[in-house]
C-alpha cells in the first residue's frame, strides 16, 4: 500500500470515525428522548380518555335520569305500559326519547327483561333480554361497552342501566352513546395519535411495538352473542414512530452530507499532505533507483532540515562511499582479471608447447640415430609442430582480441578426437584408447574450442592414472537431446584412475581447484565454460577408486 | 321526477292487471248499467260540481309523467285516473261501468264486440278510433292485441279466450298516444295537462270542455308535511300518515274516508332459505309499521300471489340454491317494508345475526331477480284481475320459494266537505266524476 493511500485511509478514519460515533450517539439519544415523550403523550391520552369515558358515563346517567322523570310524568306512556293501550306510542317512545336525549341506543325493558320499547331497534319489541341490565349493573363504574343489535347491523355502545318504578312495576332503561369511528377519532387529538378498540371477540391483533408506542385502557364489555357474560375490551392508544423515523432520516441525511464534505476535505488534505511528504521521497527513490555500479555519480544534496533532508544527505554519503568502494573493487577486479588471464595464457601456452617439446625430444632422439632418422622423424612430426604452432598462433590471436568470438563451423568430432589422441600419443604411453561411433553428425563450434575441450579432458584423464596399466578411453556416440529429440554428439573420456570423492566432485569445476601438485586448477573450469559456450552440457560419473567418466554432449547439426 | 323506465317494471307489472274485483272470469258482464244519481255506494264526496272552480289535491308521493298511464303509487294512481281512460271502469263494488266503451255485447261466434263512445276524443281534439285503441294495446300487450280485430272505427272485436272482461279496466290498457316532443302522453280522460307546475304544485289539470268538472291543482309534499296541506285548506288529501290523519280528524271541515285495503306486504324467500316463520307471532306485525295495517287477509278466492299453481308456474320454476347472505332486503324508499323487515329480524326469523338491508330501486330489482338474498319484503297490489299475467313477471324462483303475506295496508282520503263527486274504483283509484 502506498504512503499516499495510507495517509488517505488514516485521515478518512480520523475524520469519519468521530462523525459516525457522534451520529450514532445523536440517533440513540434522539430516539430515547422522543420515545419517552411519545410514551408520556400516550399515557396522557389514556388518562384523558379515561376521564372522557367517565364524563360520557355521567352524561348518559344524567340523560337516563331525566328520561326517568319524563316517563314518570307521561300518563300516555303509563297507560300504554301498564294497560297495553296505545301500543304504537309505546313502541315509538324509546326512539323519540333517544333522539331527544342524544343517545344512540335506548331500550326499555320490563321486569322479565322483555323489551317493551327500543329506540335503536324499534321492532325488536317483546324480545326477552334479561341478561343485559343484570350484567350492566355489575359493571365497574356502572358503564360498559356492549354490542346492541339493530336491524341493519350491530351497534357498539357505551351504555349504562337505570331503573324506575311505574305502577308497581320495575322498568329498566339501558341507554348509551355510540362508540364508532367518529367517537374514537374524537378521542385522538392529532394525527400522530390513533385510538382503536379491541373487543374480546376480535381476533388477537399483533401490535408492532417497533413502529409505534402503545398504551391501553381496559373497559368492561358485556357480551351477549353466544353466552352472555362480562368481558374486557381494550381501548388501544398508539403513537406512530413515523415522526421519529423522519427525524432519523433527516439526521442521517445531515450526517451523510457531513461525511461527504469531511471526506472531500480529507481527500484534499490527504492528497496535499501525501504529496508534500511523498514527492521528495519519490524523488529520492527515483535517484536511488538510478544508482548502479556503472553510475554512482547521482547527487543527493538537500537543504531541508527535516528527516527527508537527513535521509537525502545520508544517501549522498552512502553513494560517495559506494563510489570509492566501486573504484577499489574495479581495481581489484582488474588485477584479478589480469592474473587470471596470465594464468590462462600460461596454461594454454603450456598446452601448446607440450607437443612441440615432445617433437623436439623425439627429434633429439632421432638425431642420435643418424640424419636419416632425423629427417624421417622430422617429416613424421612436422605436422605436429605445425599444428602446435598454429594452435599457439590462434591462441595469440584470440588473446589479442581479449574477447574471443568463437568462429563456429561444422566440426567432425571423431576427427578432432583422433587428432588430439595423435598429439598426445607420446605422453600417453599406450594408455589411450578410442571407441568412436560411425556416422556422427557434425557439431557446430569453433574447432579450437573443441580441441581445447578434448585436450583438457584427455590430459586430466592421463594425469589421473596413478599406476601403469591404467587406461583412458575416449569414445563418441550419437544420442538424442532432451529438447524434442534433436541429435547430440556425446563425447566420453573415461579413465581408470583413482576417481573423485563427493567433495572433490563438487569443486571439480571451480576455478583454481586442483588435486595435482603442479596443476593450475583451471582446466576443468575452462572446459565447462567452453562447453556451455558451445550450447553443450558436461557431467561427471565418478567414485573414489573407480575412475572418472566425463561426458560432454554437443548439439549435432541438421536433422 | 323522471326515473329510468326499467325501474318501474317490477312494481308496474305487479299492479298492471289490477281492477275487476271479484267479477267472474271469461264472462261478459251485463250491459253497462246507468248509475242513478242517488247511487252513492262508491262516492266519498257528493257535492255539486259548480261548488268549486278549482279543487286542490294534496298528495304525498312523487308523480312521474314517464310512468303514465301505469301508476306506481297512490299519487300517480289518482292523477293518471283523471287524465287517462280505459275501455271500462270497475267501481268499488265490482260493477263494470262504461268509460271509453259505450257498450259491449257478445257476437254470434262468441267474440266480444265493444263499441266506443261516439264523443270520445284525445286532448288534442282528435277522435278516438278503434285503431287508436289497438295501437295503444299493441304497445303494452301484444298477445291481447292479436286477439283483437277492428271491424270499423268505433268497434273492436275481441276473442275472449283466456280473458276476463275486467282486464279492460287495467290502467296498463288505458288509451294514449305519444305527445309530440315528449312529456305527458295524450289521453282521453276528463282532464288534460301539458306539463308540471313550479314549486310544490306538481301540476294543473283542466277539464275537457263539457265535462262540467272543476280544474285540478295538484300539490305534492312529503308525508311528514301532509298536515301542512290540511292547514292550507287542501280539498283532498290522500295519505296513510297516521299523524296527518289524526290531525285532519280534528278539523270539522274534513271527513276521513278510508279507501280499500289495496296493498299487501309479502315476504318472499327463495327455495332453500333458512327462513323459519312457524313459531313467530306474525299477528304483531301491524304494530311494526307506522301506517294503518292489519294482518294480511285473503279474499274468498285466496291471495293471488300465493296460489300460483293454477298458472302452471311452479312446475316450470327452476330450483335455486341456498342464499348465501342472511339478510332481508327491501326497497330503500319503502319505510313500511323496512319496518316489517326489521320486525322479522327482531323476531329472529332468520336466526340470530341476520340483518336487514335497504337497496335503492336500481339495485333492488336485480337483487330481487337474482334471488341471492335470504328473503325480500315487497309491496304488491292486494288484488289483480289477471294473477297469472302478473305472476309471470315475477322472478323464476318465486313460485318455488316461500311466499308469506304479512300485512295489508290502505290509504285514507281526507275530504273537505262539499267537494264535487269523488268516486272510488275497485283498485282504490279516486276520480272526480261528472254528475
Amino acid at each position: 500500500m502506498s504512503f499516499r493511500a495510507r495517509i488517505l485511509i488514516g485521515l478518512g478514519l480520523i475524520v469519519l470515525f468521530p462523525l459516525a460515533v457522534f451520529e450514532l450517539r445523536v440517533r440513540a439519544d434522539m430516539a430515547d428522548r422522543l420515545t419517552a415523550q411519545y410514551q408520556r403523550r400516550v399515557a396522557s391520552l389514556v388518562a384523558v380518555i379515561r376521564a372522557d369515558l367517565s364524563r360520557d358515563s355521567a352524561g348518559i346517567a344524567g340523560r337516563l335520569d331525566a328520561l326517568k322523570d319524563a316517563i314518570a310524568a307521561d300518563n300516555r306512556f303509563r297507560l300504554a305500559a301498564l294497560q297495553g293501550t296505545d301500543r304504537a306510542y309505546l313502541l315509538d317512545y324509546a326512539g323519540n326519547a333517544m333522539r331527544f336525549t342524544g343517545l344512540a341506543m335506548l331500550q326499555i325493558q320490563d321486569e322479565q327483561g322483555r323489551i317493551i320499547s327500543s329506540g335503536h331497534f324499534r321492532n325488536e319489541y317483546d324480545r326477552a333480554e334479561p341478561e343485559l341490565p343484570r350484567l350492566l349493573a355489575t359493571a365497574p363504574g356502572g358503564t360498559a361497552l356492549l354490542e346492541a343489535r339493530t336491524a341493519e347491523a350491530t351497534l357498539l355502545a357505551l351504555a349504562r342501566v337505570d331503573a324506575l318504578r311505574l305502577g308497581g312495576r320495575r322498568l329498566t332503561l339501558v341507554g348509551g352513546v355510540a362508540v364508532d369511528s367518529s367517537f374514537l377519532a374524537r378521542l385522538a387529538p392529532d394525527s400522530d395519535l390513533a385510538v382503536s378498540l379491541t373487543l374480546p371477540t376480535d381476533p388477537l391483533a399483533r401490535v408492532d411495538s417497533t413502529a409505534q408506542v402503545v398504551g391501553t385502557l381496559a373497559v368492561p364489555f358485556v357480551g351477549l352473542r353466544d353466552s352472555p357474560g362480562m368481558g374486557e375490551a381494550r381501548i388501544v392508544v398508539t403513537h406512530s414512530l413515523a415522526p421519529l423515523a423522519v427525524l432519523r432520516r433527516r439526521v442521517d441525511a445531515a450526517f451523510a452530507a457531513a461525511v461527504l464534505l469531511s471526506g472531500a476535505i480529507a481527500v484534499l488534505l490527504a492528497s496535499w499532505l501525501s504529496n508534500w511528504i511523498s514527492r521528495p521521497l519519490r524523488e529520492l527513490a527515483r535517484r536511488t533507483a538510478e544508482i548502479d555500479m556503472e553510475r554512482l555519480d547521482i547527487r543527493f544534496e538537500s537543504d531541508r532540515a527535516d528527516e527527508i533532508g537527513a535521509l537525502s544527505r545520508l544517501l549522498g554519503a552512502m553513494t560517495e562511499r559506494l563510489r570509492a568502494g566501486a573504484a577499489r573493487l574495479r581495481e581489484a577486479e582488474r588485477r584479478i582479471a589480469v592474473g587470471d588471464l596470465a594464468r590462462q595464457v600460461n596454461h594454454d601456452i603450456k598446452n601448446g608447447l607440450i607437443p612441440i617439446r615432445n617433437v623436439f625430444r623425439h627429434l633429439l632422439e632421432a638425431a642420435r640415430g643418424g640424419p636419416d632418422r632425423l629427417a624421417a622423424a622430422l617429416q613424421d612430426r612436422q605436422g605436429t609442430v605445425e599444428s602446435g604452432i598454429s594452435y599457439l598462433e590462434n591462441l595469440a590471436t584470440n588473446y589479442a582480441r581479449l574477447s574471443p568470438q568463437p568462429a563456429r563451423e561444422p566440426c567432425d568430432v571423431n576427427a578432432a578426437v583422433r587428432e588430439t589422441i595423435r598429439r598426445v600419443a607420446d605422453a600417453s604411453r599406450g594408455a589411450l584408447k578410442s571407441e568412436l561411433a560411425d556416422a556422427l553428425p557434425a557439431v557446430r563450434t569453433d574447432p579450437l574450442v573443441l580441441r581445447r575441450i578434448l585436450e583438457n579432458l584427455i590430459g586430466n584423464a592421463l594425469d589421473s592414472l596413478a599406476s601403469p596399466g591404467g587406461t583412458v578411453t575416449v569414445g563418441t556416440t550419437r544420442g538424442a537431446g532432451g529438447d524434442g529429440g534433436r541429435a547430440v554428439v556425446r563425447i566420453t573420456v573415461a579413465d581408470t584412475g583413482r576417481g573423485m570423492s563427493r567433495e572433490e566432485l563438487n569443486r571439480a569445476f571451480d576455478d583454481f581447484y586442483t588435486t595435482k601438485p603442479d596443476g593450475t586448477g583451471l582446466g576443468l573450469s575452462i572446459v565447462r565454460r567452453l562447453v556451455l559456450d558451445a550450447d553443450g552440457a558436461i557431467r561427471v560419473e565418478t567414485a573414489p577408486g573407480a575412475g572418472s567418466k566425463f561426458i560432454v554432449e554437443l548439439p549435432g547439426e541438421g536433422e | 321526477m323522471i326515473r329510468p323506465h326499467h325501474q318501474i317494471l317490477l312494481f308496474g307489472l305487479l299492479v298492471a292487471a289490477a281492477c275487476g274485483g271479484a267479477a267472474p272470469r271469461g264472462e261478459l258482464p251485463p250491459p253497462a248499467p246507468t248509475l242513478a244519481p242517488s247511487d252513492t255506494a262508491c262516492l266519498i264526496a257528493a257535492g255539486r260540481p259548480a261548488s268549486r272552480d278549482t279543487v286542490t289535491i294534496a298528495l304525498t308521493d312523487p308523480i312521474d309523467p314517464a310512468h303514465a298511464p301505469l301508476p306506481r303509487n297512490v299519487a300517480e294512481r289518482f292523477v293518471f285516473a283523471q287524465l287517462y281512460e280505459t275501455l271500462i271502469r270497475v267501481d268499488c263494488r265490482g260493477r263494470v261501468l262504461p268509460a271509453l266503451a259505450r257498450s259491449w255485447e257478445q257476437g254470434p261466434e262468441g267474440r266480444w264486440t265493444v263499441t266506443l263512445r261516439s264523443d270520445a276524443r284525445f286532448w288534442d281534439g282528435a277522435p278516438v278510433t278503434a285503431q287508436d285503441v289497438l295501437a295503444a294495446w299493441r304497445a303494452r300487450d301484444s298477445s291481447l292485441a292479436r286477439a283483437v280485430t277492428v271491424p270499423d272505427d268505433r268497434a273492436l272485436s275481441i276473442d275472449p279466450t283466456g280473458l276476463s272482461f275486467q282486464r279492460f279496466a287495467d290502467p296498463a290498457l288505458a288509451v294514449t298516444k305519444s305527445a309530440p316532443g315528449g312529456g305527458w302522453p295524450i289521453g282521453t280522460g276528463h282532464y288534460w295537462t301539458t306539463g308540471s307546475a313550479a314549486g310544490a304544485e306538481a301540476l294543473r289539470a283542466s277539464p275537457v270542455p263539457g265535462a262540467g268538472l272543476p280544474a285540478l291543482k295538484v300539490t305534492v309534499a312529503p308525508a311528514s308535511e301532509a298536515r301542512d296541506a290540511v292547514d292550507a285548506n287542501a280539498d283532498l288529501l290522500l295519505t296513510s300518515d297516521p299523524a296527518a290523519l289524526d290531525y285532519g280528524r280534528t278539523r270539522s271541515e274534513y271527513q276521513d274516508a278510508p279507501l280499500g285495503w289495496d296493498q299487501t306486504y309479502v315476504l318472499l324467500a327463495p327455495d332453500g332459505s333458512s327462513l323459519e316463520l312457524s313459531a313467530l307471532r306474525l299477528e304483531t306485525l301491524p304494530q311494526a309499521v307506522h301506517v294503518e295495517a292489519r294482518p294480511a287477509q285473503a279474499d274468498d278466492g285466496g291471495f293471488w300471489l300465493v296460489d300460483l299453481k293454477r298458472c302452471g308456474l311452479a312446475a316450470e320454476a327452476p330450483s335455486t340454491h341456498a342464499p348465501p347472505r342472511r339478510r332481508i332486503v327491501y326497497e330503500q324508499a319503502d319505510r313500511d317494508a323496512r319496518d316489517l323487515a326489521a320486525r322479522l329480524v327482531g323476531l329472529a326469523a332468520l336466526g340470530r345475526g341476520a340483518v336487514v338491508a335497504g337497496l335503492a330501486p336500481a339495485a333492488f330489482e336485480p337483487a330481487f331477480r337474482s334471488g341471492a338474498e335470504a328473503a325480500y319484503v315487497l309491496r304488491v297490489r292486494r288484488r289483480t284481475v289477471d294473477p297469472c299475467a302478473a305472476a309471470r313477471e315475477l322472478p323464476a324462483w318465486v313460485p318455488r320459494g316461500s311466499i308469506t303475506p304479512l300485512i295489508d295496508t290502505r290509504t285514507h282520503a281526507l275530504v273537505r266537505r262539499g267537494l264535487p263527486r269523488l268516486s272510488v274504483d275497485w283498485d282504490g283509484a279516486v276520480r272526480l266524476v261528472p254528475r
